[in-house]
């Protein structure tokens, strides 16, 4: 009885929260969940795609007990095993991500509120009405202030204390459980990248309800380093907003270059179209010792720790502009801005500076003192030659490279005066420096590979924020019904096998009409490289949300538009009601919406998060080489695994045998086996015959062209009926079912996991 | 290769149970010889070729060959195999192949039943020894083992870390001629 109040206040409470007696929608089964609301959900996701775990450490050294071994079934001195062990890492990887986004959210909402106040109203034009998808879903609020983001952000933080608590020694005894955690904080993670770009676009005035964005120039040969350069990096555009401000206040935006490094750079030039973008973090240290930047500021997240030190080297001004990351340097907020900037021209000395009025007003003025005295130039190729001759090509550099590859031999080649390797590795290099740590003849081996990167410019769309209302109209019916063969979203960081693997990607799904999505440093890389015309994917394919469009929504916390979009689907397209209804938005997207995410160069725990927040609603990602160490994917047996859904119209469970999606988080080795793999995780159980043919017809071409002749092993279970077969293929496919005795099925009228699991929705509640 | 363990290993232990290092043809082709149902996994960097040209994937096929080996072609090699005259047995990802084996009711390739010697060559060596890794924690009813040039620790047997290549072709070469005794 107790317990049965208990729950009755708490549904109260959020549903005043919540605003629950404004009527937009009906109020689903579980608004503002807490971690066990949707584990039901959870489990029957891990009950097909079971987590696969690979250790990257055989210990636990968490706790004073320890170390524990956990080698050969052994469990640690708290009890853990090793797969509950990596579950745990797992989930504390995640809250890492969900509180970085999160308190992203929070500080631009502060900083923001400050400003406007409150009430100021979220309009984010007249293409979008449905302006929060993720929040709307999970929270079950419809935010029309920035204080109504607030309300968001509260939960999320709330949940985020009670998940990392849950990782504390002692407690939770349940790889599955852990991981159901995990979902849960990474669906957090796009409520809290939702609250902070959609502030971000109503405080900063971001475009929005707009396809076709400014074009804006990439690379450091785009810099014009004879003005005065201010480098912003990181993610938090606060600083960099009002620093172009401040330049346009006192009509200097000519007379000064606003750079930007990884997402900082993304969000500036969607407030400014003159600022240029540097590349994304694997140019981070590269760009640094040039000495291009006058000034450094840096925000938060993905910066480097040894900024402080790399800007000292080349005598570039540094300013730590926020509090995540004060590098140990004295706060000088509450100083006078002259003395600030006294000390950082005659001392060389780097400073906090929290506010972000200040920081820009310093960085303005340090830049256009220090620079006119400051040389800017490039390596030749004769000083490169010359610099190379210590190397010994011992390999050293190899050893302690996390792409494994031999930089010794570019740098060796150089020495000779062939500088083609040293280019290709460039390509290959994530930009850690650690190569040049470890060099015994102590080889400056980034100064050398200045000639590798040379001065060559690039293009890149602006980020554009969410996708339209009236775009996911036109789209939805084709998606569903997989005549557009799939959604193609490449995302995250830029650890990569090879950055060159992002345009090819990019370039071989938009010729065959996916729509391809981009954010983050993969929307930066998809830029860098130019055809034979000059021109990039950019400017080469259409910017709108449809068959063979190369659509940038911006960066990092851009993701929520695309986990935005696939709910849209489900809500305008399909009519279903999405508040507090997570479950059916995430059962929807799963059988109907052929979405596939691909993380080829994830390095962060932001990517682990945002990933995972994308498998809980249901869309597979495909990881790069470098992600298997995040521990953990979810993997099918495709053979042997229960690809049993409920047919809501007939109501009875049927197994389609079809393994559709195959896994939700899935690692491979090369572009080459991904494309196939990307193609064929586009494939539902909702597909009609012509759009099954279509998405079968770009399966098999794939196959074909990367994996070799014949036809994929798989291909039987992905065929219905004889309609299924793409014409291309007909004669062959017929052949090969024929040989290993296919047998013809019927297509699933209406495929839903509701009704094949414990839950509380009714069947009822998919059918639209 | 095998670490001298503190008295006290609760404070300093590094957490590597490592693989057995052998630099013996003779007692590689042993072990392969001994295994009822080996497996072999091929990875990309199977695709280069030696200074004199031969592509390495031939290594691989005369190992399978002269083993009568089952052979799973992992990312985009199986273009070149076939290429080179040799369907393999199965194409699997890493990932995918690894999550299989630690099945123990898993058939095999050849359902015939799970493999009981697994070996590794041409995965770049990130991927193949979180692969490794899986295996050795996940998968204790199997044994591993590795053809690439460097150490790996995860495998229950590797090779050393060759400094140079002809030394590693030579052991290739070395392993195929032992492995052909007695066929």
């Amino acid at each position: 009885m107790a317990q049965v109040k208990e729950i009755t206040r708490k549904l109260e409470e959020i549903r005043k929260k919540i605003k629950a007696e404004i009527p937009w929608e009906p109020v689903g089964p579980t608004p503002m969940p807490e971690m066990p609301d949707l584990r039901q959900w959870d489990m029957r996701l891990l009950k097909t795609y079971a987590p696969f775990y690979a250790p990257f450490c055989d210990l636990c050294c968490f706790c004073t007990y320890g170390k524990c071994d956990l080698t050969e079934g052994r469990r640690g001195a708290c009890g853990i095993d090793i797969a509950t062990q990596q579950a745990r890492f797992v989930l504390m990887a995640c809250l890492m991500g969900c509180s970085a986004h999160a308190a992203h959210g929070g500080h631009i909402l502060e900083f923001l509120i400050d400003k406007y106040g409150p009430d100021k109203k979220i309009d984010l034009g007249t293409s979008i009405d449905v302006e929060a998808p993720n929040i709307r879903t999970v929270v079950g609020l419809k935010p029309e202030t920035l204080g109504d983001l607030v309300i968001a952000l509260d939960y999320v933080f709330k949940e985020i204390a009670h998940a990392l608590d849950s990782t504390h020694t002692g407690q939770e005894g349940s790889a599955l459980d852990y991981e159901s955690k995990a979902l849960h904080v990474s669906m957090l993670d796009h409520v809290g990248m939702e609250v902070a770009d959609i502030a971000q676009i109503v405080g900063f005035g971001y475009p929005t309800s707009v396809a076709d964005t400014p074009i804006i120039e990439l690379g450091w040969g785009a810099i014009d380093k004879s003005k005065p350069v201010i480098l912003v990096s990181g993610h938090n555009p606060a600083t960099s907003t009002v620093l172009i401000d401040y330049l346009r206040e006192h009509n200097l935006e000519d007379q000064v270059e606003v750079c930007g490094l990884c997402c900082t750079a993304l969000e500036t030039t969607r407030y400014s179209s003159k600022a240029k973008i540097v590349g994304p973090l694997s140019r981070a240290l590269f760009f640094m010792r040039t000495g291009i930047a006058d000034v450094i500021m840096t925000d938060e997240q993905c910066i480097r720790t040894d900024t402080p030190q790399e800007a000292a080297k080349v005598g570039s001004a540094m300013i730590a502009c926020l509090d995540k990351a004060m590098y140990g340097l004295e706060n000088a907020t509450d100083w006078d801005t002259d003395e600030i900037v006294r000390r950082m021209v005659d001392n060389r000395e780097q400073f906090a500076i929290l506010d972000p009025a200040k920081a820009a007003e310093v960085a303005v003025k340090v830049a256009m003192k220090i620079a006119p005295e400051r040389k800017k130039g490039w390596l030749t190729e004769a000083e490169a030659v010359e610099l190379a001759k210590k190397c010994t090509n011992c390999k050293m550099c190899e050893q302690v490279c996390p792409n494994l590859f031999n930089i010794g031999g570019g740098i060796s080649e150089v020495a000779k005066g062939n500088f083609d390797v040293i280019r290709r590795q460039f390509l290959q290099c994530v930009g850690c420096g650690k190569c040049e740590q470890e060099c015994p003849n102590n080889v400056p081996i980034f100064k050398i590979m200045q000639i590798a990167a040379g001065t060559e410019t690039w293009k890149c769309r602006s980020g554009r924020g969410p996708i339209m209302d009236t775009e996911i109209r036109n789209v939805g019916a084709p998606i569903t019904l997989g005549t557009i063969p799939g959604v193609i979203a490449i995302v995250g960081c830029s650890n990569y096998p090879d950055m060159d693997d992002i345009a090819d990607m990019v370039e071989e799904f938009a010729k065959r009409r996916y729509i391809v999505v981009l954010s983050g440093c993969a929307a930066m890389a998809a830029g860098m490289r130019k055809d034979k015309d000059g021109l990039t994917v950019y400017e080469k394919y259409s910017p709108n949300f449809d068959a063979g469009g190369v659509v940038n929504v911006g960066s990092c916390v851009a993701n929520a538009h695309i986990s935005g979009a696939a709910i849209k689907i489900a809500n305008i397209f399909a009519a279903l009601p999405l508040r507090g209804n997570y479950e059916v938005m995430a059962d929807y997207v799963l059988n109907r919406v052929g979405a596939c995410g691909v993380a080829w160069g994830a390095y962060s725990q932001k990517a682990a998060s945002i990933g995972t927040g994308f498998n809980r609603l249901g869309v597979p990602v495909v990881l790069g080489p470098h992600a298997s160490k995040y521990r953990r994917l979810y993997l099918s047996r495709k053979e042997d695994d229960d690809w049993r859904v409920m047919d809501a119209r007939k109501r009875e469970i049927v197994d389609t045998v079809e393994p559709a999606p195959e896994h939700l988080a899935y690692v491979c080795e090369t572009k080459e086996k991904a494309m196939p793999m990307m193609a064929k995780l586009c494939i539902r159980r909702n597909d009609t015959p012509q759009g099954r043919a279509i998405k079968l017809n770009h399966y098999i071409s794939l196959y074909k062209k990367y994996i070799g002749p014949g036809l994929p092993e798989d291909i039987h279970l992905f065929v219905r009926r004889d309609a299924d077969i793409p014409l291309v293929y007909k004669k062959e496919v017929r052949a090969h079912l024929q040989e290993i005795g296919w047998q013809p099925r019927e297509p699933v009228g209406l495929p839903t996991l509701i009704g094949t699991y414990p839950t509380k929705v009714p069947v009822d509640a998919v059918i639209h | 290769m095998s670490a001298v363990i503190p008295r006290h290993r609760v404070n300093v232990l590094t957490g590597l149970k490592s693989a057995k290092l052998i630099e013996e043809p003779a007692e590689y082709a042993d072990l392969i010889k001994k295994a009822k149902r080996p497996l072999l996994v091929v990875g990309p960097l199977l695709l280069a070729a030696t200074p004199e040209g031969k592509v390495l994937m031939q290594y691989a096929l005369d190992i399978a060959k002269a083993a009568n080996i089952p052979v799973c072609a992992t990312a985009h090699t199986r273009g070149k195999m076939v290429e080179l005259g040799v369907e393999p047995q199965c194409v699997y990802d890493v990932v995918e192949v690894v999550n299989a084996l630690k099945d123990p009711k898993w058939l095999g390739v050849k359902k015939e039943g799970n493999h009981d010697l697994v070996m590794f060559f041409g995965i770049r060596s990130d991927l193949g020894n979180q692969g490794l890794s899986t295996l050795k924690h996940f998968a204790p009813h199997l044994k591993t083992m590795t053809l690439c040039r460097n150490y790996f620790p995860h495998a229950n047997y590797s090779l050393p870390n060759f400094k140079k290549d002809a030394k590693w072709l030579e052991f290739l070469d070395g392993l195929i001629a032992n492995l052909k005794k007695g066929e």
